[in-house]
Formats: C-alpha cells, structure tokens, sequence
C-alpha cells in the first residue's frame, strides 16, 4: 500500500472536488489481521448535516467475495464508496473514524486519491465503457499509469485482464470495436476487464447485475466466483439469492447501521439480529 | 413474527404448517387405533388403521408438493427456510410412524386369532406413553413451544425402559409356556414397533428444536440401558 502516497495527486487528473480530504482520524495503528484487506472502525458519513452511516465497524476478508446487503438508503452504497473514497468527490460529505486497507490508513494525509482508486477498483450498476474501441477500454488504466513500456507490453495486459474477465474468447478478433457495441453482459465484463487491468487488491461491485438478464447475470457471478481467488471484492446488491450464491460473508445495514455480519451461510439460515431475519424473508416495510 | 410484505407467502407457509399439523393428527390416531386394536382385540379397528394409513401417505405427498412449491417459487431463507425444511421432516416422520401404526394393527389381526396373552397390558401402557409424547410433540410443533418439544426429546428413556422391561417379562413368558411363543413374538414386534415410534417423536422433537433455534441439539439423548440386543 506504499502505492498510496505517490505523487498522483500532482498529476492533475483528477476534479478538484476529487482532491477533497474528508475529516478523517488518523489510525493509531494496524487494525488488521492477516487475512484481513480492508478493516473500518467507527467510521460515520455525514452528508451536510444529515448521518449516513453510524460508527460503522466491519473487517473484510482477502480473497472472498463480502456481500453489502440492506434497504435502499441504508448506507451500504455510502460505506462501500468509502472504501476507494469515492465519497470524497460528493461536496459536503465529511467521513470520520478509521478505514484501513493492508493495514494502512486510506485517509492519510499523504494517500493519493487516485492512486488509491487504481488498488481499489469499482463496477458500478450499469455497464460504462468509455467510448472507445474494446482494446482502448482496458489499456486505458494502465496507459495513464504507466505499466506498460511497449506496445507488446500492453498487448499482454490487454489479453490477460480480457481473459480474467471472461470476454477474451468473445472478443479477441474485434478488440479494435467499440466498447460500447457489446451486449449489456458484455460491457459489464469489459468494465470489470478494465478494472482488474491496473492489477487492483480490492473490487468494489455496487449492483453489478441489475441491469443484466438471468444469464450475463449468471455469467458475472460466474466470473465474481473466480476472481475471488485472487481479489478481495465487496458487492452490493439488492437481490438475496445473488448474495447468498456469490459471497461468502455478508454484512446487513439498516438506517446507516451495520446490524448484523457473519458467515453467508449462518446470515441466510439463522440470522441473529430480528431485523436481519426480517428483511432477508421478505418482511419488512 | 411479522407478516411478509408478500401476504401470500405467510398463507403459504402457514398452510404448509397446517397440512403437517393435519397429518399429525392422522398418526396420532392412527398409533392410539391401532393399539386399542391390539388391546380390545377389535379386528375391524385393525383394519381400519390399515386402510387409512394410505390417508397419512397422501398427506406426506401434500407436504411434499407445497415445500417443493415454495422452494421453487419463494426461495425461502432464514426461519423461512426452517419452516419448510421442517415441515418436509416431521412429514417424513409421520408416515413412518403411520408404517409403524399399520404394522401394529397388522399383528393384532394375528393376535385376535390366539389365547389373549396378560402381557398385553404392558404392552398397552407403553404404547399410551409413546402416544402421550407423540401429543405432546405435535402440539410442541403448533406452539413452537421448544421447552415442550425438549422435555419429549428427554423423556424417551421412559419408553425405551419400558420396552427393555416387556422384553425381559416376554422372554420369561416365552420359557415357562412355550405355546404362547407366537403370539409374545408378535407383542415383542409390536413393543418395538411402539419403541419406534417413540424414536420418530424424539426426532422431531429435534426438528423444533432446529426450527425455533435454528440449531441441532447439541448433546446426546439420554437411553435406557440397552438389554435386548439393539
């Protein structure tokens, strides 16, 4: 995580709003075990004045997939753009407490925003290939950020982050086509293709299957199943079953509270807090 | 607990719940049929137990047709899930017991045929025991009342006592008047078969258990020693 504190934030690719450093209280130290990525400790947003989220504390395991669960405002959106301080672009919204990722403190002073984005990668809801051909899409990362030396360089990176997201075989005699010409299932790869091109640690997925049919949707989880081998991912959705198939721990907000988290397997049979149980079985509201 | 927001799925659920509490009323009266058969030495009972013994099976399908439908169309999770699963259970054991009931009364035709045994009596109020509990642990799946479905999950060393006792009093009998040897067989399968059905009460004492708590029972059940071989 030494990767933090480059001097990315000079480079001046980022909005100014971007730059903004939220309140943060510096770590006293390493909250994290060994096999622990990202470890929030009574963390709270506040949007103006209004609380999103309420001292919220959570470890996230590495190499597993964490499931964000909970009613539509609820505050898993909020915690999980707290994760790539994404929340930093939004004016007014102030995060407090304590977020490490690898034991190091995200909020540092010296952490630069953009270099923390390109550890921690994020799928949004709907696919958003830049309109660029295929190939551009997934060199683009790696191009600003100088990994690749050559041509055949990045020609390898290409392949290969295509392939880890499933679409190389689908996609390797039109890589000079637009993104945006694929299938939504398709694009959706392309984006994760993109992501997982700047060799993240850690990918965040805020609904990375609500805009897909049952099978790109299944392909996606297919493909969250064998990423997990090598990345901690963090996903957000709003479907119970798609929870349950793809994560091993789940974590239930609600109000901006973290109420209850677990093995997924224990949080979908037996629940320990009432309003987890009632939510997963279709009773609240 | 709260309705579901989908009110259809708690009338479901609940219907499911019902039809399991409907077929255990059905090996209930079964077990208690089939042992006054025996008692009474009334063969048109006996054969009334037979033929309704289809009744209890049709039922178990019943259960089984909702709890696939509900797995199917409602993905049932946490209580939910143990609802279903648990009904799909005790189904399960209700037609054994209904098997156990029809065995029963299969032999109490035999036994009507013979010299009336003493015995019987023993045989009786063992089988009064098994189907004591086997109320008490239905009713303990209505209330979800697990203390109640606990105390019948303890008290089965009571029926297995008693079957260990008729066993050694059947053994005896045998010996001092070898005709009667025939007829103790058959209370001697009979009283296991009581025994049995003691077992199926017991396992679904545990299935509450799972279903309140959403744990197994952690511990060993208590036995009576075992002096009959099994």
């Amino acid at each position: 995580m030494e990767q933090f504190s480059a001097a990315g934030a000079e480079r001046g690719q980022m909005p100014a709003s971007m730059m903004t450093t939220p309140t943060v209280k510096s770590s006293a130290g390493s909250l994290v075990s060994a096999a622990t990525k990202v470890s929030a400790r009574d963390v709270n947003v506040f949007y103006g004045d209004k609380q999103a989220l309420f001292d919220v504390s959570l470890d996230i395991p590495d190499r597993s997939v964490t499931a964000f669960i909970g009613p539509s405002g609820c505050g898993k959106t909020t915690f999980l753009r707290c994760i790539n301080r994404m929340n930093d672009t939004i004016d007014g919204c102030r995060v407090q407490g304590t977020l490490q990722i690898e034991g190091k403190d995200a909020y540092a002073k010296n952490v630069d925003p953009v270099v923390l984005r390109t550890r921690v990668g994020m799928v949004f809801q709907k696919p958003n290939p830049f309109p660029k051909s295929i190939y551009e899409n997934v060199a683009y990362g790696p191009r600003i950020h100088n990994m690749a030396k050559s041509k055949a360089d990045m020609d390898v990176i290409v392949e290969k982050s295509l392939r880890r997201a499933g679409l190389w075989e689908e996609v390797k005699d039109r890589l000079a086509q637009p993104g945006t010409g694929l299938s939504g299932g398709q694009q959706q790869r392309l984006v994760i293709a993109r992501t997982v091109a700047v060799n993240p640690d850690v990918i965040l997925m805020d609904e990375p299957c609500s805009a897909l049919d049952p099978i790109a949707t299944a392909k996606i989880e297919e493909l969250i199943d064998e990423m997990r081998e090598n990345y901690c991912i963090i996903i957000v959705t709003h479907s119970m079953a798609q929870a349950a198939r793809v994560s091993q721990k789940t974590a239930f907000f609600h109000m901006g509270k973290l109420v209850e988290t677990g093995p997924t397997e224990e949080i979908f049979t037996n629940p320990r807090d009432s309003r987890t149980q009632d939510y997963i079985t279709g009773r609240f509201g | 607990m709260a309705e579901h927001t989908v009110k259809a799925f708690t009338e479901e659920l609940d219907a499911l719940t019902q039809e399991v509490a409907r077929m255990g009323g059905l090996a209930e009266a079964a077990v208690n049929d089939s042992l006054a058969a025996v008692v009474r030495r009334d063969t048109e009972l006996a054969q009334l137990v037979m033929q309704r013994d289809a009744r209890i099976d049709a039922a178990q399908r019943e259960v089984e047709k909702r709890a696939i439908k509900l797995f199917a169309l409602r993905q049932p999770m946490a209580s939910d899930l143990r609802v279903v699963l648990t009904a799909w259970r005790i189904a399960g054991e209700l037609e054994r017991v209904g098997d156990l009931a029809k065995n029963i009364a299969k032999r109490a035709l035999v036994l009507n045929q013979s010299e009336p045994i003493q015995l019987i009596r023993s045989v009786d109020r063992m089988g009064k025991i098994a189907g004591d509990h086997l109320k008490q642990v239905l009713d303990a799946y209505a209330n979800k009342d697990v203390q109640s479905a606990i105390s019948v999950w303890n008290n089965d060393d009571n029926i297995d006592a008693h079957y260990n006792s008729l066993f050694r009093e059947l053994l005896t009998y045998m010996i001092e008047d070898p005709r009667t040897i025939s007829s103790c067989a058959h209370l001697l399968f009979i009283a296991k078969n009581i025994e049995r059905i003691g077992d199926h009460g017991t396992n679904i004492a545990e299935y509450i258990h799972f279903l309140v708590t959403g744990e197994e029972i952690a511990t060993q059940r208590p036995r009576a020693e075992a002096e009959t071989g099994d």
